[in-house]
């Protein structure tokens, strides 16, 4: 019962902030090649450093116990690739597409709906003996057998270099940016991302509490949700803290949209269900290959210094750049130059 | 006293995913003549704010910015016409 309450609780928070500050990494990356836009990638980087200052204390505190992914370079490599190539396809990261289930956006929906069928056939279905594969034949790890990050290869204490890394960062984006100040949406980029990263350190004790020692993820919530959805009546299996996170954010986005009055059940056109569609079949796919979608490698696992998802999550950018230059950048310069 | 301005040309971006509002937007507008008026319906959110922000890059005049109620916006923007 107590893993349903922090679950439900960890994600309506999720949920509301995600939706208040339009947090979204898919725009977040998109954006940079697309219209010259920062404001979420800004978003992005301080939800990033939150997290590192956070994991770092909570570790030298000894409240949680680091859990870095491995580094499977192949699986890595293509899986988060692909997921990049499927989240510009789907209009939104994972958490993105999430969340705006609760806004009411059936492009959401749809992509929701591909992401949680191609995760489950990758972890589940007739993909997962491919995916276990490319995982295991690509697998290096630290000498000692744990996830080689970038302490254990530096050969310095986690959380002295994640709170080393976090001062340069902060010392240097400040000095650099101190004059220049760009448009900002509502809730600005500071707000949301300190939020999101104040969330990102609250769901690890609570998660690991409920046999889940793992910050903030996504995917792994719809594969549960989806499991018990095709064994309703069977009482063995049950929803997990992380599927409870995935319901609370839906709720939470609802009630965020809701108090500020955004709540609006959005169809667009049949061709873009379709799409949606198939980037999330596409996302569900990459993220399960790589072992984790952008909210798992990327403000997760980036903050432990995991060397997997530091690889997964350039992959994703690449993939996501590359998909958005094909299906968004060049057609608007054709846009421009046709009379 | 206000005049109410008739836009040459209405661009309905309602239920569009991201980032179709704005890139309908940006693509209609470069086709436009100096002076027309182009006028966007969309209900998207990040668009709403984002949008505006781009349209000063471009170097198209956003005449008016107006909620509709709920997540309902309406634009009102002047092409540059540059092409």
């Amino acid at each position: 019962m107590e893993l349903v309450i922090t679950g439900l609780f960890v994600g309506i928070l999720f949920g509301f902030v995600l939706q208040r500050g339009r947090f979204c990494m898919n725009s977040a990356f998109r954006d940079i090649v697309l219209f010259q836009d920062y404001a979420l990638i800004k978003t992005v980087a301080v939800a990033l450093l939150v997290s590192f200052a956070g994991f770092a204390i909570m570790d030298l505190a000894g409240v949680i116990t680091l859990a870095p992914k491995p580094l499977w370079w192949g699986a890595n490599l293509l899986g988060s690739f692909v997921f990049g190539i499927g989240m510009v396809i789907a209009g939104g990261c994972a958490s993105g597409v999430t969340y705006r289930v609760g806004e009411g956006m059936v492009g959401a929906m749809t992509a929701v709906l591909g992401l949680t069928i191609g995760a489950y056939v990758t972890a589940i279905g007739f993909l997962s003996g491919f995916k276990t594969s490319l995982q295991e034949s690509t697998k290096i790890m630290a000498s000692d057998g744990s996830s080689l990050t970038l302490a254990n290869v530096l050969g310095i204490d986690y959380a002295v270099l994640a709170l080393g890394i976090f001062v340069v960062v902060v010392v240097v984006w400040f000095i650099v940016a101190w004059k220049k100040y760009e448009g900002d949406n509502e809730w600005g980029w500071l707000t949301t991302g300190f939020l999101i990263g104040m969330v990102a350190i609250i769901a690890w004790p609570f998660s690991a509490a409920a046999g889940r020692n793992y910050p903030l993820g996504i995917t792994a919530g719809w594969i549960a949700i989806a499991k018990k959805l095709l064994n309703l009546t069977n009482p063995e299996v049950q929803l997990d803290w992380i599927a409870w996170l995935i319901i609370g954010t839906v709720v939470g986005a609802f009630i965020a949209a809701l108090i500020a009055r955004e709540l609006k059940l959005r169809v667009p056109p049949a061709k873009r269900l379709l799409i949606t569609f198939g980037g999330g079949l596409l996302m569900g796919f990459g993220a399960v290959l790589s072992g984790g979608c952008n909210i798992t490698h990327i403000l997760s696992g980036v903050p432990q210094l995991s060397l997997g998802s530091f690889l997964a999550g350039i992959s994703i950018i690449l993939g996501a750049w590359l998909m958005s230059y094909f299906m968004f950048v060049l057609p608007m310069k054709k846009a421009g130059s046709e009379e | 006293m206000t005049e109410e301005i008739t836009p040459t040309k209405t661009l309905d971006v309602c239920g569009e995913i991201c980032p179709y509002p704005d890139m309908n937007t940006m693509t209609t507008l470069k086709k436009m003549q100096k002076g027309e008026i182009l006028e966007v319906l969309l209900d998207y959110p990040l668009s709403v704010e984002r949008i505006p922000r781009n349209l000063k890059k471009q170097g198209h005049k956003l005449l008016k910015d107006e909620g509709l109620g709920g997540p309902n916006h309406r634009f009102l923007i002047e092409a540059h016409g540059l092409k």
